[in-house]
């Protein structure tokens, strides 16, 4: 087994690879589905969809939900006391640290999750429920939450070497024996509050659009008469192909490093730590968190971007329907301008990060500073093309219900209407992963370095906490995912804000703003890069205190949207009453407004 | 005078950099979409959603999603016709044919019949059939006014559904004495209008 992993491990790392995209790619679109469909429900006042259940077992739901947390308390307890003890206390001091972390994250959230069932269930079962349906804005427990984040962090980085010795020591051991007893605590918790009952797990609705997607295959395949029956089955094929291999060089993560044997790289020797962004120490091999790593870089993706015009053509000319061919001739033509303003747009970052290589201009990112700051009118410039790529709202020509139905997929059902749509929103997350790659930072954040959180300004340190080499990567990996996930929902909440453009009006935008500008671009990119070589090192300096001052807006500005989005959220539900008109006086007689349980 | 058409001055809208670059308004408007999805999102997932009609307007949206949410009809309202019954499960209608007679649409058709034990009952006839067009019904209450014996009301609180075909709104005797009013009772409110009982006035006596 291990000669076969050794022989073969190339290859399996790539799938292992293909596997990880696909399935945050394949799963992140019925969630995009699932929220598109929310805001039609909320545009037109229906409930949306909802209406998919799976009915559980509260027992299965209860040993799904507290195994888990209680056998992890247990291992981290194991682990940290008997196989890795913390002894001399500077070896498992950076452990520690996250552990009491996580273990804050994990009380807080959970307190949270227990606040709003008891406010909504109204079935305090002892004095703490009571407390929390009591108390009158849940939203402080997530203030106290972030306040004990930030104390943890100051607590750490402020240990001087008078009290290093105490500080080290008490992270080294309280850390995980806090994380253990708040698991064996939360664990237990869920475990007994659970209800015993049969308990519908809807998902808030996210199992809704899988069954839709099942229903999908079950549907009759219509082909109009006179369609041309080859072209009409192979046009939804052409259009998901590019959807499904551009992902292939977007990089997910930095590079994991590990120990060799023989000069062959051993799975079992994960390195324990990872100075260098991008590079591993002497004698170690690297396997970098990216399908394919190719020279021509997004050179690759433009190319088979570009055939995705080719399916969306065919769909309208083989569907024998004069709607669908307006629709796929608007299709085609839109898509052909907009590649172009797309293609110069990036000219300039190009210049900047001197690679067509998307790993590298991430750590050129991450050594300086994200893309949006350099290239700021390139970054709506791309963003624009891309939704304009995609035909999504307010680019929507080549639909429209009053004028061409559905455009080029009017002709089809089934399937292939369903890999249409797959390939769309699949286009639609590949769109946002490409944006954060090349202008948020990818996988990178500021201060997270490949194995510490280190916050400085210039020279001044003002935390510095050490991370295993796995937790860095593992961290890195779910920023990146975050980010596209946050920029997807992004493109979503455009799709339903703005209005749809005119045809002409894309075309002028496209050929008389998008180009102009995108070329405008270059220039200015190109004497900017001339005069910065040519400048001296003051310069050189002061930008890069600049690029430090960076850091920072990125920091602030997340923690400002995490804190809205968090007060958002955890707003309280109850509301004033009134009892103004008739129907208000007679509802208020009956208790409440007739409804039918939450099925829709 | 003289002066010719003076118009009302309106300012026009100011077209500088913040406004023609759209982008701030772009971002307010994709604010006021976060905030509505997640919030309603989250209230629909926690069944937490807001009573449309009891609770305040300033949060969330405060629509009613019909059917799942019903705004719930007046009292007085004028819904669908029932025959009310009497106690022991039989039509009160006496076939008078004064409803049918009062319906400015034309919509009831009534076939009386008699009962043979009319002697013991202290009524004597009923209707063998009674039909309510309900797509000719323009839900005047004529026919309510109309009724001697309270037989006939609109007080089921309920709107005639679509159904699929036109003889599916042609509501039979069967049907009408199913409905109830929204309390679930199928008796009338005012018995005493039963030409059977004691205290009948004299002139429904001998109808």
């Amino acid at each position: 087994m291990v000669k076969f992993i050794a022989e073969y491990q190339v290859l399996i790392f790539a799938l292992v690879k293909i596997l990880i995209m696909l399935g945050f790619f394949l799963n992140l679109a019925p969630v995009l589905v699932f929220v598109e469909r929310r805001q039609a429900a909320l545009i037109q006042d229906r409930v949306g969809p909802n209406r998919a259940v799976i009915k559980l077992p509260g027992m299965i739901l209860k040993g799904a939900l507290a195994t888990p947390a209680l056998l992890a308390g247990l291992a981290i307890a194991a682990l940290c006391f008997k196989v890795f003890p913390a002894n001399p206390p500077e070896t498992g001091v950076g452990r520690g640290f996250w552990m009491a972390e996580l273990a804050t994250l994990v009380l807080w959230s959970h307190a949270l999750v227990l606040a709003g069932y008891v406010r909504v269930s109204e079935d305090a079962a002892n004095p703490l429920e009571v407390a929390l349906r009591d108390m009158r804005d849940p939203r402080w427990i997530f203030y106290t939450g972030g306040f004990l984040h930030l104390a943890l962090a100051v607590l750490y980085g402020a240990s001087s070497p008078a009290n290093e010795a105490e500080v080290s020591k008490a992270f080294a051991l309280g850390g995980p024996a806090a994380l253990t007893l708040v698991l064996l605590m939360v664990g237990g918790y869920l475990g007994y509050r659970i209800p015993s009952g049969t308990v519908e797990l809807r998902a808030a609705g996210l199992l809704h659009s899988i069954a839709d997607a099942l229903k999908f295959a079950f549907k009759e395949d219509f082909v109009p008469p006179k369609a041309d029956k080859l072209l009409h089955s192979l046009a939804p094929l052409i259009s998901l192909f590019p959807a499904l291999v551009t992902y292939a060089i977007i990089p997910f993560g930095d590079s994991l490093c590990f120990g060799t044997t023989g000069g062959v790289l051993d799975v079992t020797k994960l390195a324990d730590t990872a100075s260098k962004i991008g590079a591993c120490a002497e004698g170690q091999q690297a396997v970098s968190l990216q399908i394919a790593d190719l020279n021509v870089g997004i050179l690759y993706l433009f190319a088979m971007a570009g055939t995705g015009i080719i399916g969306a053509a065919l769909a309208g000319w083989s569907s024998d329907n004069k709607w669908s061919l307006l629709g796929g001739l608007r299709a085609a033509s839109q898509m052909v301008s907009y590649e172009v303003a797309m293609g110069l747009s990036l000219a300039g970052a190009f210049m900047i990060y001197g690679t067509p290589r998307l790993g590298e201009m991430v750590r050129w990112q991450a050594e300086n500073t994200w893309g949006i700051f350099v290239q700021p009118l390139a970054f709506f410039l791309f963003f624009a093309a891309a939704i304009a790529e995609q035909k999504r709202t307010p680019f929507d020509a080549p639909e429209g219900e009053s004028e061409i139905i559905a455009g080029y997929f009017v002709e089809y059902s089934s399937f292939k209407f369903a890999m249409f749509y797959t390939g769309e929103y699949i286009e639609l997350v590949t769109s946002s992963a490409l944006l954060v790659t090349i202008f948020l930072g990818g996988w990178t954040m500021p201060f997270l370095n490949r194995d510490a959180v280190h916050v400085a300004f210039g020279d001044t340190v003002l935390l510095h906490a050490q991370m295993s080499h796995l937790t860095a990567t593992i961290l890195g990996v779910g920023i990146f995912f975050g980010k596209v996930l946050s920029l997807s929902f992004f493109q979503i909440f455009i799709r339903w804000t703005l209005p749809r453009f005119r045809y002409d009006q894309i075309m002028a935008f496209g050929w008389k703003f998008m180009l102009p500008a995108a070329l405008g671009n270059i220039v200015l990119t190109g004497l900017l890069v001339l005069g910065a070589g040519s400048a001296g090192p003051s310069v050189v300096s002061g930008l890069s205190l600049l690029a430090d001052a960076s850091r920072f807006v990125v920091i602030g500005a997340s923690a400002f949207i995490a804190v809205k989005f968090a007060r958002l959220l955890l707003s309280p539900v109850e509301r004033e009453r009134f009892t103004q008109s008739n129907v208000a006086a007679r509802v208020g007689r009956i208790g409440r407004t007739p409804e039918t349980p939450m099925q829709a | 005078m003289g002066n010719g058409i003076i118009g009302k001055p309106i300012p026009r809208p100011s077209h500088d950099a913040k406004m023609q670059s759209y982008l701030p308004s772009i971002v307010a408007g994709i604010g006021v979409t976060v905030k509505h999805f997640f919030k309603n999102t989250k209230e629909i997932a926690f069944g937490q959603r807001n009573d449309p009609v009891l609770d305040a307007f300033e949060d969330g949206v405060t629509t009613i999603s019909y059917p799942e949410q019903k705004r719930p009809y007046p009292e007085r309202f004028r819904g669908v016709h029932r025959l009310t019954l009497r106690e022991d499960g039989s039509p009160r209608c006496v076939a008078c044919l004064c409803c049918s007679t009062a319906c400015p649409a034309q919509c009831i058709h009534i076939v009386a019949g008699e009962y043979a034990d009319a002697d013991k009952k202290g009524w004597e006839k009923y209707p063998v059939s009674f039909v309510i067009d309900e797509l000719r019904c323009i839900f005047c209450g004529y026919c309510v006014e109309a009724c001697p014996c309270d037989a006939i009301r609109m007080d089921t609180g309920q709107h005639a559904v679509p159904y699929d075909s036109r003889d599916q709104f042609i509501y039979e005797r069967g049907t009408l004495m199913s409905f109830s009013d929204p309390t679930g009772r199928q008796l009338t409110e005012n018995p005493k209008d039963d030409p059977g009982l004691g205290h009948t006035p004299d002139r429904l006596k001998h109808h």
